[in-house]
């Protein structure tokens, strides 16, 4: 429950314990958002509840559109972001799922909406626990990726994802894990206002219906100019892991934090390393803490940005490792866990390969305890290649 | 001797693709006419999605967005939303769909914008199927209709759905038909609706030769002897008050003139056509119950 | 010129597609299989008028409330609309499209409200509209015998292209049969003598009481360039029946003349009229407003009563008695009453006028008694004073249809050269004979022009283009019923023009209807369809899907664009009067 008083003025710090939700609203409030369109699903709707509260009591000036399904949410806001203002929105699982076709629309056209996915399994059976199929599933839509870690990380997330959304006009999705980050409370610092103001401008977008103009937007376009549309947006793409740079960078100059694309942690060189994304990396930091200390040399990589994949970032992370090992809370049929999958063919063309350890765990909210992890790194400490392409850690048998 | 008083202003341009005779043509020509130049129009995939011509082109004289097929009344609630934060508080939004993003696909999106009565008018372009993709059977299409969906020798079963009633009931301010062959009244209504507030509702019939199968010459016709056969009768609800125009409520000519000239109702037998006959005299007398309340 | 928008380097393209321009560039008239086009053709009223009137164009010129250019229009072609309007046989109104769809446009009525309007404009204008070429008398001389409808009316487009013209007239007045034979109740003297000194006006001579034979012969008028004998039709046809030639049995012309001249005429109270044609019902009428009881006998039905139907009714109504299928086949006298011994008919087949022949009932013989007998049985031409050389057959001469007849110079028409006796067929022979007449002093062949100058497939004659050349011609296409759009119409009642009501009407000779005014001119002048002739009531424009119906360019009303007209027809279908014509285009 946010209270008036407790919303900081001026610049000075001010720390408050807040759920991954309450601080995807305070993100949202504080990047002046014009446009919030969402629509409801466990569990998510705390963002969504919070928003209305705010927008309630004058904290968020938007525009709350009720609407009535996810599909007309992320339509709602290409409209809104095609008319020339800052939209949001928020959703999870079965709705991103529903979103899917809008998705595809909304980078099409280009237009710099962010949406905070929260991590949910999909059905059946009903499932409304962490898990990373709905958002990597949605991995070829055009949409910008980011994973989120800690509560701060999303907060500060939404506010840099605006920036980068509208740096190069594409949208971007902003991931957090269900409960673990969603419903957990942690101590996070809101920046106030003034500062952020000074961090994010407001929304000047190229190309902004103008009643008087009479342009046509997004019309049908044949073979023989679709081609360079699609050339473009892969340009784009190609062109934010600088831009993310650049805006954490500034970010950090402002705020005083900051997160790297793609994050090496623990020793120097190690022979195992982990890779993880979301809320899993916290645990697994404290893991690789714990084995290193007993003398294994093990280290860890965080992926934060999934989309665009940070080939180079990781190739750079991973240098030195002789085995990798990827916990995946997600799994594309047939293929297997999705990070393992696009890591793998991230180093493909590398001359030293190093094996890697696709790992699936934690599907539909199986907790993935530190005990988990360590089975996963001492299985590869253990073995030089991986017994096949999928592992499956905790399964029943 | 009676002369056409409409608009001049000219907000479509030449060289669009739509058919020869089609009356979606003629229907935006005459709705622009109406709408005027300060309207943002949406259009969900359909026909209209094509005809203004490929990019770089477009002879809608208008700011045009195309979008999703679905989301006609989600994609106008947006654009309403960030003109009025803009400043454009007076700029009119209008959304021009198909029968399909209306009656079937876009219905969703259309009843959560109407059920919160967004400020819009709602043009829905009924040629009574899924023209755009080939003429496949929609629920706007008319019992015992021929489409590629329902061949003749299994033709619809299914009487056209009444999204008149269905838009009346979710308590929007106004809802009217129109149709192409009556254009002063056409006009009269969108320029009426333009005054309004909320969610306004136009359903608008229009022939389409290739998917009707009639020569391109008799679009005007048909539709004129759809109102005057009362399959499709002018009215509009405005607060929840009927007016019937009073072209309709002269003596209904038989449906048979109307069908006889479509080649997607040859394969009707006459018992066929009095069933036809009967549903028409049905659905006009619960025109008049409603309208009486 | 719109241009296409090419690009080649994708850096050149916008991020997203954003239209850059319209596609006024792709000219959609490549897809045409059939092509419209403006064509404005000939009304059936246009085609039937005898006397070539511009029917529908001058009601357009009513329905946008210029009465003056309708009375203008309708002097383009006939200088008698205030007497035709009164007088004619309107075939006109029977070949009404409109009569198929509720009631026929009124046009007598209209013709006559122009005309009315037209005598109170100041000055009394005349339409003195003049070939443009010419612009000074021409030297031929040109003689015209008979001054009723025929020899006026070619005598006035002769005068319009500057020749002089001289009338000769063995009556004291002009107007031939319209001063003799048709009461003033039907058309007041004024109005006669209006369009009479209307046509004087241009410079026609009228000499009166200058009849042929005693007075002048056909040889004194060999200096003249050209001569056109319209003496028309005065002597009465007989019954051949004995006691004809006896006193108190008089004839229905002479009757009507006497009248019509304002003579007495001694006539008993009670009166035998043998006939069935507008002779014999005007004879009937009048005798009624003399306070007379008229009998009128006709041997075949009311069906095959050649009077017009109205003059019928109006002559039962004002308390004529008509006994159909009677003869009389003697006329005795008894005590100062005529008795005519009658016969009873029956019908049998047709004969050559169509109608079925009358054949007495045997036995059926009968008796009635009138003071007298007026024999109104038809009329005949006095063809002794012809020049040698004119031939002649079976009472009227031969001629061309353009009147030239066997004689070199010497022209023919009206009812001295036709059966076909009207006043509009009169004026329609007068009008031909005139262009005739021009040809033959030019040396030129009037046939050719003739037939440039039919309306729908002619006879009749329009001369407007003789007049102002290089405007549009006539189109041989009459638009029938069948090609027009009904839906573009409500019926409507047709305004009637308002009579005199009994038994005031029958006091005197004063005119028994009153013109429509002009409201109710309007109105009905509104109710014509307007068949074959854009009157821009913008159809074609409204729903032409590719805004291809360019308006008011150049000379046209309406111009199809032909670089963008897919060629769908909803224009040629939505026109209501068939104003747009269609065909097919190979590609």
């Amino acid at each position: 429950m946010s209270e008036e008083s407790d919303l900081p003025q001026g610049g000075s710090k001010m720390k408050r314990i807040i759920t991954g939700n309450q601080a995807v609203a305070y993100g949202v409030m504080l990047s002046h958002v014009e446009l919030i369109s969402a629509y409801p699903i466990t569990p998510q709707t705390t963002i969504v509840e919070e928003l209305s509260e705010l927008c309630a009591r004058g904290r968020v000036k938007a525009q709350f559109l009720k609407v009535e399904s996810e599909h007309s949410a992320m339509a709602a806001c290409i409209g809104a972001s095609t008319g020339g203002v800052r939209a949001f929105t928020a959703t999870s699982s079965h709705g991103l799922a529903y979103m899917h076709e809008m998705l595809h629309w909304a980078s099409g056209a280009r237009l710099p909406i962010v949406l905070v996915n929260v991590n949910r399994a999909l059905g059946p059976g009903w499932n409304i626990w962490n898990d990373q199929s709905d958002s990597l599933s949605q991995r070829d839509t055009g949409w910008i990726q980011l994973y989120c870690e800690r509560n701060q990380e999303v907060l500060d997330t939404v506010l840099q994802a605006y920036r980068i959304a509208e740096s190069i006009s594409l949208p971007v999705m902003v991931v957090l894990d269900a409960f673990v980050l969603s419903h957990t409370s942690e101590a996070v610092d809101i920046p106030s206002e003034e500062k952020v103001d000074g961090f994010l401008p407001p929304f000047a977008p190229k190309y902004p219906v103008d009643p008087m103009k009479p342009v046509s937007y997004s019309g049908i376009t044949t073979p023989e100019y679709y081609l360079e549309f699609r050339y473009k947006i892969q340009k784009a793409m190609e062109e934010v892991p600088e831009v993310a740079r650049d805006v954490d960078h500034q970010f950090r100059s402002r705020f005083g934090r900051g997160y790297d694309l793609v994050e090496r942690y623990g020793k120097d060189e190690g022979e195992v390393l982990l890779v993880t994304s979301g809320a899993l990396t916290g645990t697994a930091r404290t893991v690789i803490q714990k084995m290193a200390e007993k003398g294994h040399k093990v280290g860890g990589v965080k992926v934060k940005m999934v989309r665009p994949f940070p080939s180079k970032e990781i190739g750079q992370a991973l240098q030195g490792a002789e085995k990798v090992a990827v916990i995946d809370r997600n799994i594309s049929f047939g293929v297997g866990g999705i990070l393992a999958q696009e890591l793998r063919a991230g180093l493909y063309h590398r001359e030293k390969k190093p094996p890697v350890f696709g790992f699936v765990a934690g599907l539909g909210g199986r907790d993935i305890t530190p005990d988990v992890i360590e089975e996963a790194i001492q299985y590869t400490l253990d073995h030089s290649r991986p017994d096949g392409d999928i592992l499956w850690l905790g399964l029943k048998k | 001797m009676k002369k056409m008083e409409i608009p001049s202003s000219e907000n479509l341009g030449r060289g669009h693709l739509a058919c020869a005779g089609c009356g979606a043509a003629v229907a935006m020509r005459l709705a622009l006419k109406a709408l005027g130049e300060k309207t943002v129009l949406i259009i969900p995939a359909s026909c209209w999605s094509i005809i203004p011509g490929p990019w770089p082109y477009s002879s809608l004289r208008i700011p045009v967005i195309h979008a999703g097929f679905v989301t006609g009344g989600a994609t106008a609630s947006g654009i309403r939303a960030a003109l009025d934060i803009r400043g454009h508080e007076n700029a009119l939004v209008a959304v021009w769909a198909g029968d399909g993003g209306t009656f079937d696909i876009g219905l969703q999106s259309l009843s959560g914008a109407a059920e919160r009565n967004e400020d819009f008018i709602y043009i829905c372009n009924d040629n009574e199927a899924y023209m755009n993709t080939g003429t496949q059977r929609s629920s706007a299409t008319p019992y015992l209709a021929w489409t590629t969906t329902t061949p003749a020798h299994h033709p619809k079963e299914n009487p056209k759905k009444d999204i008149m009633a269905i838009m009346a009931d979710h308590h929007i301010p106004y809802a009217a038909t129109a149709t192409i062959s009556y254009p002063e009244d056409l006009i009269r209504k969108i320029e009426k609706a333009k005054e309004m507030k909320g969610t306004r509702f136009v359903h608008l019939l229009s022939p389409c030769p290739p998917g009707w199968r009639i020569p391109s010459e008799m679009s005007v016709k048909l539709s004129r002897l759809a109102v005057r056969s009362r399959v499709f009768p002018l009215y509009e609800i405005e607060d929840r008050k009927y007016t019937i125009q009073e072209e309709s409520l002269k003596e209904g000519v038989p449906v048979e003139q109307y069908l006889r000239l479509q080649g997607r109702f040859s394969h009707l037998k006459s018992h066929e056509i009095e069933r036809f006959q009967k549903m028409v005299d049905e659905q006009w007398e619960r025109l008049l119950k409603r309208a009486r309340c | 010129m719109p241009d296409q928008i090419t690009f080649t380097h994708e850096s050149e393209m916008p991020y997203v597609p954003i239209s850059q321009g319209d596609m006024e560039w792709n000219k959609t008239g490549t897809w045409r299989t059939q092509r419209p086009f403006y064509e404005d053709k000939t009304p059936p009223c246009n085609a039937v008028c005898p006397a070539g009137n511009d029917i529908v164009s001058f009601i357009l010129r009513i329905v946008n409330g210029d009465f003056e250019g309708a009375w203008n229009l309708i002097r383009e072609e006939n200088p008698f609309p205030g007497i035709c309007g009164r007088v004619c046989f309107h075939p006109c109104e029977g070949k009404c499209n409109r009569g198929r769809f509720d009631e026929p446009i009124a046009i007598h009525a209209l013709e006559r409200f122009v005309s009315d309007f037209a005598s109170h404009l100041p000055g009394q204008k005349v339409n003195g509209t003049k070939r443009q070429e010419v612009s000074k008398k021409r030297k031929e001389r040109i003689a015209i015998i008979g001054a009723g409808p025929a020899g006026m009316t070619c005598a006035y487009h002769l005068a319009r292209l500057d020749y002089d013209v001289t009338v000769f007239e063995s009556l004291p007045f002009a107007g031939g049969v319209l001063r003799t034979g048709i009461p003033s109740y039907r058309l007041p003297r004024e109005v006669l003598d209006r369009e009479l000194s209307a046509i004087e006006a241009l410079g026609v001579k009228v000499q009166t009481g200058v009849p042929l034979g005693p007075a002048m012969k056909m040889e004194d008028l060999r200096s003249y360039g050209a001569i056109f004998i319209a003496a028309g039709a005065h002597r009465s046809k007989r019954l051949h029946v004995a006691g004809e030639r006896s006193r108190h049995v008089l004839s229905g012309l002479e009757f009507l003349k006497a009248i019509n001249l304002g003579e007495d005429v001694d006539i008993g109270a009670s009166v035998a009229v043998v006939g069935g044609g507008n002779t014999a019902i005007d004879v009937a009428r009048c005798l009624i407003r003399l306070g007379k009881h008229p009998i009128i006998l006709y041997r075949r039905t009311r069906e095959e009563m050649p009077a017009f139907e109205e003059e019928i009714g109006e002559a039962i109504e004002e308390g004529a008695e008509i006994k159909f299928l009677v003869s009389p086949v003697r006329i005795r006298e008894e005590k100062s009453l005529k008795r005519l011994e009658c016969l009873r008919m029956k019908l049998a087949e047709r004969d050559e006028t169509g109608r079925r022949r009358p054949v007495p009932v045997p036995e059926s013989s009968f008796f009635i008694e009138a003071e007298s007998v007026i024999v109104a049985a038809g009329e005949e031409t006095d063809l002794s004073f012809l020049p040698r050389g004119v031939k002649k057959r079976d009472g009227i001469v031969l001629t061309q249809t353009n009147g030239r007849t066997a004689v070199d110079g010497i022209f023919a028409g009206g009812d001295f050269a036709s059966r076909e006796r009207t006043v509009a067929h009169a004026i329609g022979s007068g009008k031909r004979s005139a262009v005739a007449i021009d040809c033959y002093l030019k040396g030129e062949d009037p046939e050719k022009v003739l037939q440039s100058l039919l309306v729908g497939n002619g006879p009749s004659i329009s001369v407007f283009p003789f007049f102002h050349p290089g405007g549009p011609s006539r189109n041989p296409h009459v638009v029938a019923f069948e090609e027009l759009n009904m839906d573009y119409f409500e019926k409507a009642r047709s305004e009637k023009e308002t009579k005199y009501p009994l038994p005031e009407r029958i006091k005197g000779f004063f005119e028994v209807t009153s013109s429509l005014n002009e409201r109710t001119a309007s109105e009905e002048a509104g109710r014509c369809f307007n068949c074959g002739t854009c009157n821009e009531c913008e159809n074609c424009y409204t729903f032409c899907p590719d805004a291809s119906i360019l308006k008011g360019a150049r000379s046209l009303s309406h111009e199809v664009d032909y670089d963008f007209c897919k060629g769908c027809g909803i224009c040629f279908t939505e026109c209501p009067r068939r104003a747009i014509s269609l065909r097919e285009e190979a590609r």
